[in-house]
């Protein structure tokens, strides 16, 4: 896709491609060094990062592969630098065993999968929402893990700062989902001027600290930082390891220091949860969508509406931690919730576990590389209905 | 409804996705909003391929084509997976030598030399830009010079001055073709 950003025009919009927008948005959040193997759809992103990074200041390096690009950016942040990766499905699953060292050594990361038909080399070139799963347990063991799930291209780009934002402030890995769909299109934006996007800084002890305890808890669960090279002593390591930073076995130390990195994002509920509703104020029908499935639902919500449908929609834009008490505070009111998705079913089952004692939760799954369109999802409501 | 929905396909190889992105730059910049999206398959050359435009005078809420005022096929292998977002209202513009089946006659399409008018001009892989002069010429999608200086600003360097003729002629050919007969 040659020059996939428009210059602005005279009242600010620009036409920017979804994965154009990813890439910019790195950039004004910071960040500073960008490893990965290129892959369809999300290709644009590794090659505008290439010419953009340099002339940040930064640093673009294509790897050998995605294990050893998701080693590069974990490296890159313990040395105090903003770094990100982007793939889709078959790089996703490569990248998990360090996603999992991010988790445990809580080191900020950004990982961008989008997403494409899978499994295996699956449907290159066509979209899917089939990583919801993967997304959140696609390593091993119980970690922690954001992820966010844009739904326009100017979405992308919120998201894209807002994930390195989250990373900073809870020393987790975070990743951007999105479908083929919002990756490839271009759309219509109005993007902030350059440097006046808010930025998070991370925590970080004072340099040279003698008394400085790596993985000491604190108030809000998220020890502070040492960098590299700036004098604190520092262990990091893979195996769970105590306050110190060095391996245990100790059953006590393990458990107090597991629960607290997997019960630290709960301290930051409201930092992390977001979500958007539409016209649910007396829906007695939900749907509950993500990504451009959850455009389609907008307008066929609008068009429920039209023919005396109660319907209304609610849209996670944070997809894991599941926004739980919104979605519950409107089940308790419908009557029936629908979720459609290009998979065969993934995200439905969170929905089913919040829902199901409000009432009926049911699904419309497509997965034949095509998108939903709003016709299939207005013909449900009214079956529905 | 306010919006305006394009199809251009036909297969790989035949410049539809960056015809897409000029129009959609056009039309950005003569006001409007855009969602532009695109199918292609995993070849290098050949397969279906296609660029889909929604333009509106707001925000563009559901970004796909559901029911296309225009489409335009340059290879017939495109042509099945269209039926279904045609309507009575559709307009549809055809390459004459690369699309023979009559399966869209009943939609009463417009069929132009646009491939051969490319090959005249001195390079097949202009009948993109031969194709979009028709269309801006056939439609009020925007104007004739938006639509030049989206070229400029978008098309490869070594093509600018091909595809300006390009344009040029299309739009020839487009306007001869919207005479009443």
């Amino acid at each position: 896709m040659p020059n996939a950003t428009s210059a602005s025009t005279q009242n600010g919009r620009r036409l920017v491609q979804g994965n154009a927008a990813c890439a910019h948005a790195a950039v004004a959040a910071g960040c500073r060094f960008f490893a990965g193997y290129p892959i369809t759809p999300s290709s644009e992103i590794a090659e505008r990062l290439s010419g953009e990074l340099p002339k940040a200041g930064g640093v673009f390096v294509q790897m050998e592969d995605e294990i050893a690009s998701m080693g590069a950016v974990l490296g890159a942040s313990l040395g105090g630098v903003k770094a990100m990766t982007a793939t889709s499905g078959p790089g996703f699953s490569l990248k998990q065993e360090h996603i999992g060292y991010a988790g445990m050594a809580e080191i900020p990361c950004v990982v961008v999968n989008v997403m494409r038909g899978g499994p295996s080399t699956g449907l290159p070139t066509r979209p899917s929402q089939a990583d919801v799963m993967q997304a959140r347990w696609g390593t091993h063991g119980d970690h922690p893990i954001i992820v966010l799930t844009p739904a326009s291209v100017q979405e992308i780009y919120e998201q894209t700062v807002r994930a390195f934002n989250l990373a900073e402030a809870c020393r987790v890995p975070v990743v951007v989902l999105y479908d083929e769909v919002v990756g490839h299109l271009l759309e219509t934006v109005t993007l902030p001027a350059p440097g006046t996007v808010a930025l998070t800084a991370r925590k970080a002890p004072p340099p040279n600290e003698a008394a400085f305890v790596p993985f000491a808890d604190t108030p809000d669960g998220v020890p502070p930082m040492a960098r590299f090279g700036d004098g604190n002593r520092i262990h990091t390591t893979g195996l769970v390891h105590g306050e110190d930073g060095f391996p245990t076995q100790a059953p006590e130390v393990i458990d107090r220091v597991m629960r607290r990195v997997l019960n630290k994002l709960d301290h930051h509920v409201e930092l992390i949860e977001s979500y958007e509703t539409h016209a649910v104020d007396d829906a007695e029908l939900v749907v509950v969508a993500y990504g451009i499935t959850a455009r389609a639902a907008r307008r066929a919500v609008r068009l429920a509406r039209d023919r005396g449908i109660k319907a209304g929609l609610f849209r996670p834009v944070t997809l894991w931690p599941f926004p739980e008490r919104p979605l519950r505070d409107l089940a308790a009111h419908a009557k029936a919730i629908l979720v459609p998705e290009m998979n065969a079913g993934q995200l439905c089952l969170e929905v089913e576990r919040l829902c199901a004692a409000y009432g009926s939760v049911e699904r419309l799954n497509r997965i034949d590389g095509e998108p939903i369109a709003p016709a299939a999802i207005l013909q449900r409501l009214e079956q529905m209905g | 409804m306010d919006s305006y929905e394009i199809r251009l396909c036909g297969t790989g190889g035949q410049g539809l996705i960056l015809a897409g992105r000029i129009l959609a730059d056009a039309v950005v910049r003569e006001g409007r909003w855009v969602a532009q999206s695109q199918a292609f398959e995993p070849l290098s050359r050949g397969g279906v391929s296609q660029a889909d435009l929604v333009i509106s005078s707001s925000m563009v809420d559901f970004p796909l084509v559901s029911d296309l005022d225009f489409l335009l096929v340059l290879d017939e292998l495109a042509v099945a997976g269209t039926h279904e977002l045609l309507t009575p209202a559709s307009s549809i513009l055809l390459d004459s030598e690369r699309v023979a089946t009559d399966v869209l006659d009943a939609c009463r399409p417009i069929r132009l030399p646009l491939v051969e008018t490319a090959r005249t001009l001195g390079n097949l892989r202009a009948a993109n830009m031969v194709a979009l002069g028709a269309l801006v010429a056939l439609t009020d999608v925007c104007q004739r010079d938006s639509l030049e200086a989206a070229m400029l600003r978008v098309s490869p360097k070594g093509f600018q001055q091909i595809n300006q003729r390009a344009i040029e002629v299309g739009c020839g050919l487009g306007a001869e073709s919207k005479q009443p007969a």
